[in-house]
């Protein structure tokens, strides 16, 4: 079945299907696939992927039994469970949740400028059927936990979440994302950060074989905001990671960090992209990755700064350890600079364990073994100790021992 | 920055191509245009046995199939192909002359305004000079010295004639003609170039060198090189370019392929200095060139070293293919780019073989309003145990109209290999301007010496002989701010 019929065969059950608008954006998007036969070759971003997972699919959805819940804990932080991308609306004076309207679909998909053919997003759009979106009121300090749950076996979610940080909020938002069906998510976040907000995100990614989890992000930032993300994946299925940040505005930053963990016959894509379109702006993109079997992974960074863009600072870093002979990592580190006054680099390596150092731990009585889960966890060490949150610094332990008892 | 460095520089940016002159020769032109009649008027005119012909026309056929490559950060008008000369000698070279005082002395004036060392200097300077003038081999020199070890340094075309169990065995093994369009086409309709073979633990007592210049208007030259260093030998070679001003874009789609074998070592030095265009972006050569070396044997090295300075537009990817074990490919690369100039430049390290090293310094300078972007590949092949990469790559930016990307791919497929890549983007550095001038240079002396250092890595590698023309290149580009 190709896209336009499943589309067709459904219409009934994907938002906003009844709005002219957006119908016209969305046929639009469907002669993109019809026309464009997935050349692998030619997008890179396709590499790795099994494409009849995501591109002929059974479309399934069922809107959920149990109701989400929002919890306003005692500490004066929100813990959400979203159940199959539906969150209740939910209102007082620090936040408001609200189901997506078409007015914030139309909002992005005409505001899109960053990256117009990508083909999991244009899907996402296609097959709306989820979403939620929060509004951090004017100079409020939350916290927010959102736990990610899909209730059945077969669903294909197509969810599109808006994150909006009024003047002077600041937000630190984790999401989890833990599921041992056989589904698959594709989720889309925009995220808008006022003047003086921040955001602390943090994406917890740790599902079963069978599941497959496509998360986008495009975040843009206004007058000194600030955009921080870390994300943790520690899936047995395969993921993706693509996040999109624009700094519009004078003294924005935005920081993109990612750490993964792959095995077996597992596959990762992941791709930060900042693009600079104001000055004294800073961005900051650092992937680590460990790989063992046959596992793969492709990492594309790109910094992008404009003509008007001076007295940028823009770094790059792409890390890779590969524990197989059979693994592979592709990275791509690319700089794109029309201006002069900037201070750009970006660093990319790829490589086993250092042997040396291996050497010097076993000389002190150490196995190898032991070795080398010392030397995996140092590896990583900067971006575990950076985690403030307690609870989440000892859940990402937990889960990184998980995986170091796997390392033979 | 403030004005006076604003005003400096954009008078530096105004410099005139300096070697922008045309000699007047009667050419001998086929019809114009692109089809298998042409490829035939090629063929008779350089009496090339059947077999090359029909490996013109097998490559010509392959050439309707492929479209131009895409992929490039370059902008440019799409190239008729029907409009353009694919043959030019100057006449009355059907013979070849004996001796110097045979050749039109208007070629030898043309050659002694670029201080080519081709009379008495070429005793003085040791270098054996086969000369390229509009497609056609002019002279070439020192061949005595060359045959008594047994080293063929001649014409493809002369290979072609009197070495073709060699030329069979190794043209288009490195880069088969159905690769991609512009080795298809050169493929197709070269004219000529230089073959060099050094036979069995041979080192090369000098350095060979053939100036490649483009004179007749509208005549795409499509040189074609072939070097192979047999077991155990060495040979360093020197290709340097300039051209005479133009106002319309001229073709330029030359192939090089090295071939080393066991323990051989190849080093192969480009000074590139065409005709850029003048400050509006208007004329200049289209640079398309293919090089691509292949370290067939165990223990051999080829090294790569370019200084590109000239033509409208640059792609280029000199790559190595390090087949055999331990094997070594090296790249370093200054580019400078002023006014519309665009470069696409980089290489490409295949790692094959175990213990295979490879080592990548790309240095990119850009003014005015070009476009300088670096783009490598790096990858490490399931059996290339314990390979090594080194790439670095940096990018000075003067002006706020000019931009300067990176981007390199880096894949590993092998968890013995290591990779390491760096790369940075600046300005010149105000600290060092500042200190500079604070003791006594001025601001042109402080920005030359600051360039200067930002290429050394790459310039230093440059031969002796070389290297002073390369600087000399270098200062035309960059004139003022460099010295």
């Amino acid at each position: 079945m190709n896209i336009q019929e499943i589309y067709q065969k459904n219409k009934k059950n994907i938002f906003f299907s009844e709005n002219k608008d957006i119908q016209i954006h969305r046929e639009k998007l469907i002669n993109v696939f019809i026309t464009d036969r997935f050349d692998k070759k030619s997008n890179e971003s396709l590499k790795n992927i099994n494409l009849k997972n995501f591109f002929d699919f059974k479309y399934k959805y069922l809107l959920p039994e149990e109701t989400s819940v929002i919890n306003n804990n005692q500490d004066s932080s929100y813990s959400i469970v979203s159940v199959n991308g539906q969150c209740a609306s939910f209102k007082d004076d620090k936040i408001e949740i609200t189901k997506i309207s078409d007015k914030d679909y139309n909002d992005f998909s005409k505001n899109n400028t960053i990256e117009k053919n990508d083909h999991f997003v244009n899907l996402n759009s296609l097959f709306l059927n989820s979403g939620f979106k929060i509004i951090i009121k004017k100079n409020n300090n939350i916290k927010i936990k959102i736990s990610n749950i899909v209730t059945d076996d077969d669903l294909t979610i197509f969810q599109k979440n808006n994150f909006i940080c009024e003047e002077g909020s600041s937000l630190s938002l984790i999401e989890e994302y833990e599921n041992k069906n056989n589904s698959t998510s594709n989720i889309l976040n925009v995220i808008k950060l006022e003047k003086k907000s921040s955001l602390n995100h943090f994406l917890i990614q740790d599902n079963s074989s069978n599941h497959n989890l496509v998360i986008t992000s495009h975040s843009s930032c206004k007058k000194e905001s600030f955009y921080n993300q870390r994300v943790y994946n520690f899936s047995d299925g395969y993921v993706r990671n693509f996040h999109f940040s624009e700094l519009l505005e004078i003294n924005s930053e935005a920081d993109l960090q990612g750490i993964f963990f792959l095995k077996d016959n597992n596959t990762s894509n992941n791709k930060t992209f900042v693009k600079h379109f104001a000055e004294d702006c800073k961005s900051n993109q650092v992937y680590k990755g460990i790989l063992k079997d046959r596992a793969k992974a492709t990492y594309f960074s790109n910094t992008h700064v404009d003509q008007v863009a001076q007295k940028t600072e823009g770094y790059q870093l792409s890390k890779g350890i590969l524990l197989s002979d059979n693994a592979s990592y592709f990275s791509k580190p690319e700089l794109k600079i029309y201006a002069d006054d900037v201070k750009c680099s970006h660093g990319s390596t790829i490589g086993p364990i250092d042997e040396n150092a291996i050497f010097y731990l076993r000389s002190r009585g150490m196995s190898k073994n032991a070795a080398t889960k010392i030397l995996i966890s140092s590896f990583i060490n900067e971006e575990l100790s950076s985690i403030d949150d307690e609870q989440m610094s000892e859940l990402i332990q937990k889960k990184l021992i998980r995986y170091l008892s796997k390392v033979k | 920055m403030n004005t006076e460095t604003l005003d400096k520089l954009d008078s530096y940016s105004k410099n005139k191509y300096k070697y922008g002159f045309v000699t007047d020769i009667d050419s001998d032109k086929p019809k114009k245009g692109l089809n298998e009649e042409t490829i035939k008027f090629i063929s008779t005119k350089k009496n090339e046995p059947e077999w090359m012909l029909d490996w013109r026309l097998n490559s010509f056929s392959k050439w309707k199939k492929i479209k131009e490559p895409k992929w490039s950060n370059l902008n440019f008008p799409k190239i008729d192909y029907q409009d353009i000369y694919y043959y030019s000698a100057p006449k009355g070279f059907e013979k070849k002359p004996k001796d110097l005082s045979e050749v039109d002395p208007k070629l030898i004036e043309t050659y002694n305004k670029l201080g080519i060392p081709l009379e008495e200097q070429k005793v003085l300077a040791g270098v054996a000079v086969d000369v390229v003038f509009d497609s056609v081999s002019v002279a070439t020199t020192y061949k005595g010295q060359l045959e008594k070890l047994g080293i063929i340094f001649c014409s493809i075309s002369e290979a072609i004639q009197k070495h073709p169990e060699l030329v069979k065995k190794y043209l288009g093994s490195v880069i088969p003609p159905g690769d991609h369009s512009f080795s298809a086409l050169n493929s197709a309709v070269f004219t000529d170039g230089s073959f060099v073979y050094i036979p069995e633990n041979v080192k090369c007592p000098m350095e060979l060198s053939t100036y490649f210049r483009i004179n007749s208007e509208n005549t795409g030259q499509f040189e074609r090189t072939l070097i192979i260093a047999d077991k155990g030998s060495y040979v360093s070679y020197l290709e340097g370019c300039t051209a005479p001003k133009r106002d319309e874009n001229q073709l330029h789609a030359a192939n090089v392929e090295l071939i080393a074998l066991e323990d051989a070592e190849i080093k192969y030095s480009t000074v590139q200095n065409w005709y850029p265009g003048d400050e509006e972006g208007k004329g200049g050569i289209y640079n398309f060139v293919t090089k691509r070396g292949l370290c067939a044997g165990n223990n051999s090295k080829i090294s790569w070293t370019q200084v590109e300075t000239g033509s409208a537009i640059t792609w280029k990817y000199p790559s190595c293919i390090l087949k055999g074990d331990n094997s070594i490919g090296e790249f370093y690369s200054v580019a400078i780019t002023n006014n519309y100039q665009q470069a696409d430049t980089g290489t490409k390290m295949t790692h094959i073989g175990k213990n295979t090293k490879s080592k990548i310094i790309s240095k990119g300078i850009s003014l005015g309003k070009s476009q300088n972007t670096y783009r490598g590949e790096v990858s490490f092949l399931r059996k290339a145990d314990k390979a090594r990469n080194y790439t670095q790559c940096d990018s000075l930016l003067v002006g706020n109209k000019c931009g300067a990307h990176t981007v390199p791919y880096i894949e590993s497929k092998n968890n013995s290999a290591v990779i390491e890549h760096e790369a940075s983007t600046s300005k010149i550095n105000e600290d060092q301007l500042y200190y500079c001038r604070q003791r006594g240079l001025s601001h042109e002396e402080a920005v030359s010496l600051i360039v200067n250092g930002f290429c050394k890595q790459v310039l230093q590698e440059l031969p002796m002989e070389f290297a002073v023309e390369a600087q000399k290149l270098v200062s035309i580009s960059l004139e003022g701010s460099v010295g």
